[in-house]
């Protein structure tokens, strides 16, 4: 009797770990075999497989809903040399969108919370399960990769305060509480010279971002920190290869047939909508995103000039001819569209479909200028 | 024994000792390089990435301290300049760390100290017994029984043991010892504890070994698939991971069969089962068996 009652409770233990991890996992649309070696695996024995497993992380948030700073003071060495750091967690996270996201430091974050660092690393360098670095190791090696590049001679101080000295001025002692990523200067006209074809490419960076409101991460999606932090930056785009350079443009610009609208032979003007295609944004186009208009993409081919080749379905009865400076008197509100803007120009009038010749437009109106 | 002749007995005795002597000469599997000939399969080791090391130099600064070595202050480490020129260990520098240019890469640092081979060349060429492997892998040096022959500097395949030639009086042999003292203690290491990014794993051999392949397995790109110590010398309890040849770091080029092999097996062929002495006197024997045989028929 009491095996059966022992082997019941063991079969309800085990249904209960089973239904508890898959609570867990619910949202979860992975192979298991994603993380874990084995079948079954268990509460106490989940058989994970090794890191980094990027394709996991499951929880996104904004910089700003992440820790500002983060002491990093869990070791206690015989010898303690230097001070904890305290590390801008912001700062960096501020920046990380543009250089591999969270994930280039949380590469691994099972459903639930986010993981501390110390949930995986083991803060005791003598330990058993050698397969992953310890927490001491984890953070040098995490810290070390991105700071190396851009300083060939990182010194520990540039992190840490030696211990026991008086007023250290290193990083360290500097709080980071309220700390952010100083404002990045952003880069106004830049001409690049070209090898592969005759002439330059001038890129109008301050138009691209507000102009066309591209975000930072729209086209930095995979920066070096160093590319902006090394001192003389030896990692120009000279270094990138012809299909490198092309392909933050060719998001939004064909680049594979169309040259010609980027290489040309001069520093050309930035893009301005009436002077380069002779249609003038006013304050209604204005606000309007390129691809409502511009459907096809790539390219941004011209588009008739006519109002009716985008406004198709607008007629007398549904627009609202006062928008244009000129509200319609009670007579001429009934007339079609094409009774006075022939030939479908909506810009000039022809009043003679109905009067006598000697009456023209703007000389006689069909209703009241208002103000716009 | 009454009822064998002494000649018979002699005959057996030459026969069995020159066949032991040649059967151990051309089949050199097991080998004595110490009377504590003792190599637990839970002997630890180091696997030394070479991929992680930073160059920072702070092993060399916990390695003197460990050892009673006039260490300096640890900023002095942070001198890149060593590098300009590869450094070897020393008797007052147990472990460097040399950088090396590699083609189409950031140069790369490593680290050098006593390999700790399973079969020490260094235990197996001291005639005095003063080198000895230990149960954790470690190979130390015992200086009351050392008579600075210095044979172990000779016979060591990655020369590493050096002679203290500064001093006139008790000069002794000088190398890594694996921090004996405080792995008996329990701790780490020295240079293992000091590191600051863990390039250097300290743990039993066989579970570095399966690290090591684990990590080649799944970073194909980062490491060529060569653990140096593997099998080099017959295995060794320092190890490396390197992205590139070993041969790039001035690493000798060396077989997997164990460095004493070769004149071990001779030697104690040869002098195993009192062979020299016994096959002597069967020669000796010899001689004047078929020497009196010959004066008996002369006088008749």
């Amino acid at each position: 009797m009491k095996i059966k009652i022992i082997s019941v409770i063991i079969l309800l233990l085990l249904f209960v770990n089973v239904f508890h991890a898959q609570s867990d996992h619910k949202n979860f649309d992975f192979n298991c075999s994603l993380c874990h070696e084995c079948e079954n695996p268990t509460k106490i024995d989940p058989c994970l497989k090794s890191c980094p497993r990027h394709e996991i992380i499951t929880v996104h948030h904004t910089a700003q809903q992440g820790p500002k700073e983060i002491i990093l003071n869990k070791f206690e060495g015989i010898e303690d040399i230097f001070e904890p750091v305290n590390f801008s967690h912001r700062a960096h996270s501020e920046m990380s969108s543009m250089a591999g996201g969270c994930e280039m430091c949380h590469h691994y974050n099972p459903p639930g919370s986010i993981k501390k660092c110390s949930d995986c690393h083991e803060t005791n360098r003598m330990r058993t399960d050698l397969s992953k670095p310890d927490l001491k190791g984890a953070f040098h090696r995490q810290c070390i990769d991105c700071h190396s590049i851009w300083d060939n001679d990182v010194k520990c101080a540039d992190c840490h305060a030696e211990n026991a000295t008086e007023g250290a001025q290193s990083a360290t002692k500097e709080s980071y509480a309220e700390s952010y990523h100083q404002p990045v200067v952003e880069p106004g006209r830049i001409v690049y010279e070209t090898e592969e074809m005759d002439g330059v490419v001038t890129f109008y960076h301050n138009d691209h971002v507000n102009v066309f409101g591209l975000q930072c991460n729209s086209c930095h999606k995979s920066e070096s920190c160093a590319r902006c932090h090394m001192e003389n930056n030896v990692l120009a785009d000279a270094n990138r290869d012809l299909e490198e350079k092309h392909a933050v443009c060719s998001s939004c610009h064909d680049v594979d047939n169309d040259c010609e609208s980027c290489h040309k032979e001069k520093i050309v003007e930035g893009f301005n909508h009436a002077r380069s295609t002779g249609f003038n944004l006013n304050e209604y186009h204005g606000s309007v995103e390129c691809e409502d208009c511009h459907k096809a993409g790539k390219g941004f081919k011209g588009l008739k000039s006519e109002c009716s080749s985008c406004h198709k379905d607008w007629n007398s009865s549904n627009f609202d001819h006062s928008v244009t400076g000129l509200m319609l008197d009670e007579i001429h509100i009934e007339n079609d569209c094409a009774d006075c803007h022939t030939e479908g120009v909506y810009t000039s009038q022809n009043c003679e479909n109905c009067h006598d010749p000697d009456i023209k437009y703007p000389d006689s109106k069909p209703g009241t200028l208002k103000k716009r | 024994m009454g009822s064998i002749k002494r000649r018979d007995f002699i005959k057996t005795v030459t026969a069995v000792g020159c066949t032991a002597a040649g059967l151990s000469a051309v089949t050199p599997k097991k080998l004595n390089a110490t009377p504590e000939n003792i190599l637990s399969k839970d002997r630890y080791g180091v696997l030394v990435d070479t991929t992680v090391c930073i160059g920072c130099r702070r092993c060399e600064w916990a390695c003197k301290k460990a050892h009673g070595i006039e260490a300096g202050s640890i900023d002095d480490y942070d001198d890149k300049s060593v590098f300009q020129e590869e450094r070897r260990p020393a008797h007052d520098s147990y472990t460097v760390v040399n950088s090396y240019d590699v083609p189409n890469a950031e140069p790369v640092t490593v680290k050098v100290q006593c390999m700790h081979c399973d079969q020490p060349a260094c235990v197996s060429a001291c005639i005095v017994g003063a080198f000895s492997k230990k149960e954790n892998g470690a190979v130390i040096w015992d200086e009351s029984k050392c008579i600075g022959c210095r044979y172990c500097l000779v016979a060591c395949p990655f020369q590493v043991p050096t002679f203290d030639y500064h001093k006139a009086i008790e000069p002794e042999i000088r190398k890594c010892d694996f921090c004996y003292e405080r792995t008996s203690k329990g701790q780490l290491p020295a240079c293992v504890e000091i590191c600051p990014v863990e390039a250097l794993t300290y743990g039993k051999r066989s579970d570095l070994l399966q690290i090591a392949h684990d990590r080649i397995h799944r970073n194909p790109d980062r490491y060529i698939d060569h653990i140096l110590g593997e099998t080099e010398v017959g295995g060794t309890s320092w190890m490396y991971l390197s992205k590139t040849e070993f041969s790039n770091y001035n690493f000798p080029k060396l077989g997997n069969s164990p460095a004493p092999g070769v004149s071990e097996s001779i030697q104690h062929g040869i002098f195993a089962y009192f062979v020299p002495p016994i096959a002597l006197y069967a020669l000796l024997g010899g001689i004047m068996y078929l020497t009196k045989e010959k004066s008996t028929e002369e006088e008749k």
